[in-house]
């Protein structure tokens, strides 16, 4: 296997469940090392996704591979090098901290002081020394997280493969598992992951495809995204007066305007500036947010939906 | 993978592992649950209507019942796990979902199962053993075979409460397995009476059934009858834990496997 091959690439994949066509066709390709990020929101196909890649569940039609192998006919050998964290926290209730991670461990064949040193480890790693012993019904939301992160690389995996990894997570817990995963990043670990939270896919992705109704609308860097499907700033006008009459007095400082609601978004290269201009022209929004464009907008672009609930 | 091969896999003594960790942090409840119920019935039975008994050819009711008992410890302590565990190991825990994203195959779940069954049947099959013993039922040497036959009796029996644990809809529909199945195979075991007086077409029924052949064997280890009529019991059991243990296949691999 050369170098340059993706440790995961997908082409024309699909999936149905009876009636329901789930993934309608997407293609990706995911390099050794970086973190690839899957946003949508509920029903998108995400987990879907996650799961054809960890194996779970069996294609449709299209191709898949998942380091250099066929899921379809190597799902042991696949499993093997994989860490995966599902959506719902499978920590299994009835045992502790450390006997998960044991126990775990022994399902990929390492056991005895090996899997006790690696157990150990993971649990600093994750900032759970001195929880070994604790039954996980003991244990918080966001530690309970940690632990299937900490499970999930028992078997030092070649991919991380993460669904919503802070779904239901308070912010706090959040931002703890977004520094721990930033810090497999940056330690060259190949994560994949899926996310309805914008700044978790801005924040930690390399790339991010969009995905709705179970096709990619767009992939690329976040930045690029931006750029290409929003703009630098954005101007939220709420309840204001239409300002597409004044559209043509601001010479282009506009890019592109969207309406949702009461707020209307103007998309911009200087988000100030623009509102400067509307001042002078008499243009005064009783409200205003004046920000940086974020994923939020491209997929507010894209699908003419918002990603949060 | 074949459920039988799987038996041998390390996996599945990985799965065992898994119930031994969770059972050791309430074993002492677990015991006494699995002990007081079986002995509490016995007492009343045995001690209670067995002074009205006597059966001709078997002696008394209470030590007709002694070696039955250990059919029906193995019965029901398999069942109820089988059934419920693994409904929950299943469905409410995710712990089946967690071993099958690890390179764990869904026959070696089951296999696990089987295996803990067979030491949960073993442990409290023995422990009553004991106590019959104590009350001095017991009358051949032949009796230290039974934690075999006990381990025997609790795979034949959580094979079909696995099974059922794996198609229902809700947990509430175990509920039909007890009433319909197991509860009836106790009846027509020979674990309360005899059976010579049962029509040919019963005797028939509970030919077919694991626990009759198991408490047979039971009742040659503990009154020292041991003969070739005790191995192809034995027999019976075996080919029975090899026949069924195909039946799960298809449910097990419809909710594990890819």
């Amino acid at each position: 296997m050369c170098a340059y091959s993706p440790v995961v690439s997908a082409r024309a994949l699909t999936k149905r469940y009876g009636q329901t066509q789930a993934v309608r066709g997407i293609d990706f390709s995911i390099p050794a090392g970086e973190c690839f990020g899957f946003l949508g929101v509920n029903g998108a196909g995400k987990t879907t996704t996650m799961k054809m890649i960890y194996c779970r569940i069996a294609r449709t039609s299209g191709d898949l591979l998942v380091l250099g192998r066929d899921p379809a006919r190597d799902a042991v050998a696949i499993k093997q090098r994989l860490g995966v964290v599902a959506q719902e926290n499978d920590i299994d209730p009835e045992l502790t901290v450390l006997e998960n991670l044991l126990l775990y461990a022994s399902f990929f064949g390492i056991g005895g002081a090996q899997a006790r040193r690696r157990a150990t480890e993971l649990l600093d790693l994750l900032s759970l020394t001195g929880k070994e012993r604790a039954q996980v019904k003991e244990i918080s939301g966001g530690m309970k997280r940690r632990l299937v992160i900490a499970r999930a690389l028992v078997n030092d995996p070649e991919i991380l493969v993460l669904d919503e990894p802070t779904t239901g997570l308070d912010p706090q817990a959040r931002l703890l598992v977004w520094e721990k995963l930033g810090a497999l990043r940056e330690a060259g670990l190949t994560l994949l992951l899926t996310t309805h939270y914008m700044e978790e896919a801005a924040r930690l992705c390399n790339r991010v495809a969009i995905i709705d109704e179970g096709r990619i609308l767009a992939l690329g860097t976040p930045f690029e995204l931006i750029e290409r499907f929003a703009a630098a700033d954005v101007l939220e006008l709420i309840d204001a007066a239409d300002a597409s009459a004044l559209h043509e007095q601001l010479d282009g400082l506009v890019v592109r305007r969207e309406r949702h609601g009461d707020t209307q978004y103007l998309f911009c290269r200087d988000s100030r500036e623009l509102l400067r201009r509307l001042r002078d022209l008499g243009f005064d929004p009783p409200r205003h947010v004046a920000r940086h464009a974020t994923l939020e907008d491209v997929f507010l672009n894209l699908t003419g939906r918002e990603l949060v609930e | 993978m074949n459920p039988v091969a799987a038996f041998f896999r390390p996996n599945a003594w990985r799965v065992f592992r898994r119930n031994l960790y969770a059972w050791q942090k309430y074993a002492w409840s677990s015991v006494a649950i699995n002990i007081v119920e079986p002995f509490a019935y016995f007492l009343a039975l045995g001690f209670g209507l067995g002074a009205y008994i006597t059966f001709s050819g078997y002696g008394s009711l209470v030590q007709f019942m002694a070696p039955g008992f250990l059919g029906l410890t193995a019965l029901n302590t398999a069942t109820f796990d089988a059934a419920w565990g693994c409904y929950e190991r299943r469905v409410t825990s995710g712990v089946y979902e967690s071993m099958v994203t690890a390179p764990v195959d869904p026959m070696e779940i089951a296999a696990g199962e089987y295996l803990w069954e067979a030491f949960r049947s073993m442990l409290y099959g023995t422990l009553f053993l004991a106590v019959i013993t104590g009350f001095g039922l017991v009358h051949s040497w032949w009796a230290l075979c039974c934690p075999l036959v006990l381990a025997l009796a609790g795979i034949v029996c959580a094979i079909p409460a696995l099974l059922v644990s794996f198609v229902v809809k809700t947990q509430e529909h175990l509920f039909y397995y007890f009433s319909f199945v197991a509860t009836p195979m106790v009846m027509i075991s020979g674990v309360f009476f005899p059976l010579d007086k049962f029509p040919h077409w019963a005797l028939v029924i509970a030919w077919l059934t694991p626990l009759y052949h198991a408490v047979n064997v039971f009742r040659a280890l503990v009154m020292g009858t041991v003969g070739t009529g005790t191995l192809w019991e034995l027999l019976w059991l075996f080919c029975a834990i090899i026949v069924l243990a195909f039946a799960p296949v298809v449910p097990v691999r419809t909710k594990l496997a890819t």
